[in-house]
């Protein structure tokens, strides 16, 4: 299994899971579908918390880990750097297939965001 | 002379061409050819800013008669000026195109978290992700690692023949690495003193690709399903009353126009814009730049 497939199994299992877990706990539940090393999942979280996605929590000598945001949060936070394609900066990060600014967009996103 | 024809032809170039172009309709039957055109303009306006920087200080000082040391600073200093406008220019080039790769590596990583596989294991790409969220958005990411990233928005307001052809958009920007020319139009838009910059060819060097990545879309699924499929993601999206619906809607009109049947792309556009193109960068350098580079170098001081 591809190690990019596994780090979205885990930021899934963090974010169904609704409040921070061991490795034990990642572990346990990843391990319902298929056989996975404790060290592999270690190594993952590991991964995710140096890329600044999952944060490590030190509770009873145990390590916790829990997303740094919501998967909503995340999801509109992605699309939001999707649509600021500041040109005067950079060229754009995205081509979108729609001719509506960015900005409508951007609008439309965060005005879905407050109505949660 | 020669520095005063360059000037003039690199003025022209970066503030009365762009704004012709911009504002003519046949691009639209010759987009690839009309790209070409624009990375000719504005390259032989960089030349022509080159040429002058170099001619103007030789012309000057054989023109007054001066002694051999003036002759000398002057044309040590034009080298120097010459070499920063290149500095300028590769400094930009470099700075735009590290922070997009830092951008998009830090964006792909985040959808590919983000994805919800399970969702289009039946679509087809490898690199297609999935996000949540009920508003239509439809992008690629470009990059050795590309990412094509459909909202699951997308896959509710569009049935399977417009995914498709959203889909071949959007690996077109991808193969034909359309990020590539955007980069380099930014960059040298950047690079460009604030008083001659324009926004004009980065706006419609942008629609002219989006031309280019509809018309091998259409080739492959059809006009119909990719003119459909760009209606309904631009009108599913409830928008905010402050916001106006699109400044940029004769873009999109044009682009719709264009997926109508009566459309009819030309090759010989393309050819001609082509030959310009290149007309464009070979006759100043032969008419005006070799002949003074004959008596310059006659007359080097160093």
């Amino acid at each position: 299994m591809a190690l990019g497939d596994l780090e979205r199994e885990v930021m899934t299992q963090l974010w169904d899971a609704g409040e921070p877990l061991t490795v034990r706990q990642v572990h346990e539940r990843l391990s319902r579908q298929r056989d996975l090393a404790y060290t592999t999942v270690m190594t993952v979280l590991d991964r995710l918390a140096k890329k600044g996605v999952v944060q490590q929590q030190k509770a009873d000598r145990a390590y916790k880990y829990a997303p740094s945001q919501s998967r909503e949060e995340m999801t509109a936070s992605v699309m939001l750097d999707a649509l600021s394609s500041s040109d005067d900066q950079d060229a754009a990060l995205a081509y979108f297939v729609g001719q509506l600014s960015p900005d409508a967009l951007a609008a439309a996103i965060r005005a879905s965001e407050k109505r949660k | 002379m020669t520095a005063l024809l360059l000037g003039a032809l690199g003025l022209t170039l970066s503030l009365v061409v762009p704004g012709i172009l911009a504002n003519a309709r046949w691009p639209d039957r010759a987009p690839v050819g009309a790209v070409v055109l624009w990375q000719s303009i504005t390259l032989t306006a960089v030349l022509a800013a080159l040429g002058v920087v170099l001619a103007a200080p030789e012309e000057v000082t054989r023109a007054a008669g001066s002694g051999k040391t003036v002759a000398e600073v002057a044309v040590i200093g034009a080298l120097a000026v010459a070499a920063l406008i290149i500095l300028r220019l590769l400094i930009s080039l470099y700075g735009v195109s590290r922070r997009s790769r830092a951008r998009r590596a830090r964006h792909r990583l985040l959808v590919d978290l983000l994805d919800r596989a399970e969702q289009h294991r039946e679509l087809g790409p490898d690199n297609l992700r999935v996000l949540d969220g009920a508003l239509p958005l439809a992008y690629c990411v470009p990059g050795r690692e590309p990412r094509v990233v459909l909202s699951h928005g997308v896959l509710q307001v569009l049935d399977r023949a417009q995914i498709d052809a959203v889909l071949a958009h959007e690996q077109t920007h991808l193969r034909h690495r359309h990020e590539v020319v955007m980069e380099s139009f930014t960059a040298f838009y950047r690079a460009v003193p604030r008083p001659l910059r324009s926004r004009k060819p980065l706006d419609a060097v942008h629609l002219l690709l989006e031309m280019i990545a509809d018309d091998v879309a259409r080739r492959r699924t059809g006009a119909e399903p990719l003119r459909a499929a760009l209606e309904r993601l631009t009108d599913a999206v409830p928008l905010a009353e402050d916001v106006k619906p699109d400044p940029r809607g004769d873009a999109r009109r044009r682009r719709l126009d264009r997926l109508a049947e009566s459309h009819t792309p030309s090759v010989a556009l393309n050819v001609v814009a082509g030959a310009a193109a290149v007309g464009l960068l070979v006759l100043p350098t032969v008419i005006l730049v070799v002949p003074w580079l004959d008596r310059a170098l006659e007359a080097w001081p160093l």
